[in-house]
């Protein structure tokens, strides 16, 4: 009982770092709010300032005060003169607020700071892979999932799109007539169209009612690397390694639009119904907001380091999203502004593809899947499909994905010739899968 | 149609004024119509907020307050967007297509015009006195497959390009030497392909090919019957050896014994040119031929005179005697030449004639009989003396004139001794003993026993 416990011997520098933490505990809390006030100090502080900016007429303010005064007691005598506004002959203009309680009025001059609350991340079930469709004979490189999310089509670069069953992962039909890889492709929501595009400079219109192509988009100088259909009107917007996004009349097949100003190969194009209608993501490190209607650049971001390779609208949400090598940025929509970095995905991100519920998804080149919260930008899943037996490690990588209609498959397209199709785990509750979240506070305020 | 009517409103009015109120950031807003310098032309105002400040570059993180800024316009707001893009992009879809159509329709006239005009200038003089007057205005028609006037397949320069945009971001930071080996990406190489001709290490090919993916079975009768053919081979082997072995030993014997055959008639032939005679024959003869000591007596004579001569020669000059010796010793006396058979003539000079054909005056008709007349070998090939002839003559020719045989020797058994000479000879031999009746009696114990 007596006995004195052996204290455990640390070295100096965990001490200090544990020091350090709980002390970093203690005031996780209450971060960013401003410590109580000392009333004398502000007093002092207010009435020195006071004389040195207002000097020659801070006088004046007692004499305000003192008329003031003078006119309450008025009011209270005369009820009935309601009106304050005909005082106009006091030489600083002065509302109501401000005459009410004039210690608080010189108060408010400091700028108070909103009490920021940091917010958790919501928690998602960590996802699953749940089908590999195994039937490409080259790299996937690009996957489009029907309206009626029946089925989805996948391009490859053994120059075949080929369409498959949602529900049963079946294969339906297989199209060819691209000479090369195809490399983008698009599934009208009012037309039985289906649009594609590839390193073969080539965009073509394919009537999934005869399985055959009945339109050719002729123009670009170059591979056509992406593609999106305008959700609204019937253009179809195509980008390419000629560093220029087209816009091409759907019916007529009228180039309607060049979108120049990219010094490099266009990676990644989007277009939307609201302001901007388009945005383009380049390997010149940029991304561009288009306007649609006269056909030029209205933002150019250059907050990345990096080629960016995908970009991606949030589907409730007025954001978008891009991805480099460097971070994943999100931005706010109308002028482009930015919001947020992701870091940690440290290879090249090809794709991203976000759901309604919220869930980022960047899939990179050396076959990494990484679940984000996108609010809070919290990974929650880290995530690499083995690949399929006959491929090397080196073969692992994602070059497309994107959720099916409802959001609760992700359909990814990937360099071991497969498609695979991951699924959320329904047995995972937030006791298995805990958030294990730290507010990032060193980051919170990072730039770039 | 100016220019300024066909470019569409800028978008700041889409961003109305709560929401302007709303975004903490400051944006920058140039509104700004396009706008003409006489200098450099068109100016193109493309960017239209430019993100300059360290507002920008901060983040600004989403919270619950910012979620109304954060909501999508409303459907009335987007439904107004995409017309005012629609009617755009129609116009400029319009004159793209009607450019390209070959003939166009011809362009509709305006209505026309009447204009009320009322004279400043009045008088008789002007104006033909009226008042006012009202003018018609009509458009002049046009030929619309008139050509263009004016060439215009000049390059028209491009506009000045957008001022480039701020960089928001800091300078890129030297590659480590980690991060460069990071990025060191191996050689593409596959099983099918190898455009470098990397060499490919052997475990690594294995493994690329999944091969061993499976594990691999083999029956057991493969090694049986290996195992099976292995041994028959070998004991096939063996038993030819010795088959072969054995012929070769028979064959040895049959040669030796032939050697040996053919060198003792060979030596008899040469004891019988040298005129030795063996004991009982010529012991048989020795009287009744004194011609046969004439010749024998003749060739002693010869020969010792010969080796008489070789000696005097090999005193005088053993250079020479030692050439004949060496001659002597390369020169072959073969078989054949010591039983004086005729040499061999390897090659028939002369063409071979039927000897039916000659002597005869009536050419083919007397040599060849009528059709079934057989007449083609009744007759020796060659009428010469078999080579038994010459083998067996005989020690002496007179034997064969006496005798008149033409077949080989035939031998005959001889008399039982008439004479009793044999008899007494060989006793005569044996007398040698001194105790012939000793002699007898060991014989007869010898029966005994």
């Amino acid at each position: 009982m007596t006995e004195v416990q052996d204290v455990q011997k640390h070295s100096v520098h965990t001490l200090v770092f544990r020091s350090l933490k709980r002390t970093h505990d203690m005031f996780v809390s209450d971060q960013r709010t401003i410590p109580a006030l000392d009333e004398v100090a502000e007093k002092v502080k207010m009435r020195t300032k006071a004389k040195d900016m207002y000097g020659p007429f801070v006088h004046k303010v007692d004499e305000l005060k003192a008329l003031q005064r003078t006119r309450d007691l008025e009011r209270l005598d005369d009820d009935s003169i309601q009106e304050n506004g005909h005082e106009s002959n006091a030489l600083v203009p002065v509302t109501e607020e401000s005459t009410a309680t004039p210690q608080s009025s010189a108060l408010s001059v400091i700028p108070q700071r909103k009490v920021v609350t940091i917010p958790k991340p919501k928690w998602h079930p960590p996802w699953k892979l749940f089908r590999v469709i195994s039937g490409h004979l080259g790299w996937v490189r690009c996957v489009a999932v029907e309206p009626g999310n029946e089925w989805f089509a996948t391009g490859s670069a053994d120059r075949v799109i080929k369409i498959w069953e949602l529900a049963s992962g079946k294969l339906k039909v297989s199209l060819t007539g691209h000479v090369s890889s195809v490399r983008g492709l698009a599934v009208s929501e009012r037309q039985p169209y289906l649009f594609s595009c590839g390193e073969d400079r080539q965009v073509k219109c394919w009537d999934l009612e005869y399985n055959k192509v009945i339109r050719h988009y002729h123009g670009h100088l170059s591979a056509v690397y992406s593609m999106t259909l305008h959700p609204a009107i019937d253009v179809l917007i195509t980008a390419g390694r000629d560093s220029t996004a087209r816009v091409w009349d759907m019916r007529t097949k009228a180039n309607v639009h060049t979108l120049t100003g990219h010094t490099n190969t266009v990676a990644s194009v989007i277009s939307q119904a609201t302001e901007p209608q388009i945005i383009t993501g380049s390997h010149d490190c940029t991304i561009r907001l288009w306007d649609l209607a006269a056909g030029r650049s209205m933002v150019t971001l250059t907050h990345h380091k990096k080629s960016v390779r995908s970009v991606v609208f949030h589907p409730n949400l007025y954001m978008f999203g891009s991805a480099s090598p460097d971070a994943i940025k999100q931005w706010r929509c109308p002028e482009g502004k930015f919001v947020q970095n992701l870091f940690g995905h440290n290879a090249i991100i090809n794709c991203l593809a976000i759901n309604s519920d919220g869930v980022l998804v960047s899939g990179a080149d050396n076959g990494t899947l990484h679940f984000w919260d996108w609010r809070t930008g919290y990974n929650f899943q880290r995530l690499q499909a083995p690949v399929q037996p006959g491929s090397m490690d080196s073969e692992a990588g994602i070059f497309a994905m994107t959720y099916d209609k409802s959001g609760s498959r992700l359909i990814t397209a990937e360099a071991d010739k497969t498609v695979k199709i991951y699924k959320e785990d329904v047995t995972a509750t937030e006791e298995t899968h805990p958030v294990i979240w730290k507010p990032d506070l060193l980051h919170s305020t990072r730039r770039y | 149609m100016s220019l300024i009517n066909s470019l569409p409103k800028p978008t700041q009015d889409d961003v109305n004024e709560e929401e302007r109120k709303s975004f903490s950031a400051p944006i920058i807003l140039m509104v700004i119509a396009p706008s003409y310098d006489q200098k450099r032309g068109w100016i193109a105002q493309n960017q239209e907020n430019v993100c300059s400040k360290y507002k920008d570059l901060i983040t600004s993180e989403i919270t619950e307050d910012e979620d109304r800024c954060l909501q999508k316009p409303g459907e009335e707001k987007i439904q107004d967007t995409v017309e005012r893009t629609r009617k755009a992009l129609e116009r400029v879809t319009n004159s793209k297509i009607s450019a390209a159509m070959p003939v166009r329709a011809a362009p509709k006239q305006a209505p026309a015009q009447y204009i009320r005009y009322t004279s400043s200038q009045k008088g008789v003089v002007f104006n033909s006195e009226a008042e006012q007057r009202i003018i018609r205005m009509v458009e002049v028609q046009k030929d619309p497959i008139e050509p263009p006037k004016f060439k215009i397949n000049k390059k028209i320069p491009r506009g000045p390009p957008s001022p480039p945009a701020p960089v928001m971001h800091s300078p890129t930071r030297k590659v480590t030497v980690k991060e460069q080996n990071e990025w060191k990406i191996p050689p593409c190489v596959s099983n099918w392909k190898n455009a470098k001709g990397y060499a490919v290490p052997l475990d690594k090919r294995l493994a690329a090919d999944g091969r061993g993916l499976q594990p691999t079975h083999i029956n057991e009768n493969f090694s049986k019957v290996a195992e099976a053919l292995y041994i028959t081979y070998r004991k096939a082997r063996e038993e030819t050896e010795t088959r072969a072995q054995m012929k070769k030993k028979i064959a040895q014997k049959e040669k030796k014994e032939k050697e040996e055959s053919l060198r003792g008639i060979a030596q008899k032939a040469r004891e019988e040119r040298a005129g030795i005679i063996s004991g009982i024959t010529s012991l048989g003869n020795y009287d009744d031929n004194n011609d046969n000591v004439r010749k024998r007596e003749l060739l002693r004579r010869e020969r010792h005179n010969k080796r008489t001569r070789d000696r005097n020669l090999n005193r005088t000059n053993p250079e020479k005697m030692r050439n004949k010796l060496f001659k002597e010793r390369e020169r072959d006396i073969s078989e054949q030449m010591a039983l004086g058979l005729p040499a061999k003539r390897t090659m028939i000079s002369e063409g071979q004639y039927d000897q039916r054909l000659f002597n005869t005056s009536k050419g083919m008709n007397s040599g060849f009989g009528y059709d079934e007349f057989y007449n083609i070998y009744d007759e020796p090939w060659r009428k010469t003396k078999d080579m038994v002839d010459y083998i067996y003559t005989g020690p002496r020719g007179a034997f064969r004139k006496s005798s008149g045989r033409s077949g080989p020797l035939k031998f005959e058994r001889a008399e039982e001794d008439p004479f009793g000479l044999d008899q007494f000879l060989t006793q005569a031999k044996k007398a040698a003993t001194k105790r012939p009746y000793e002699e007898k009696f060991r014989e007869e114990k010898r029966k005994r026993d």
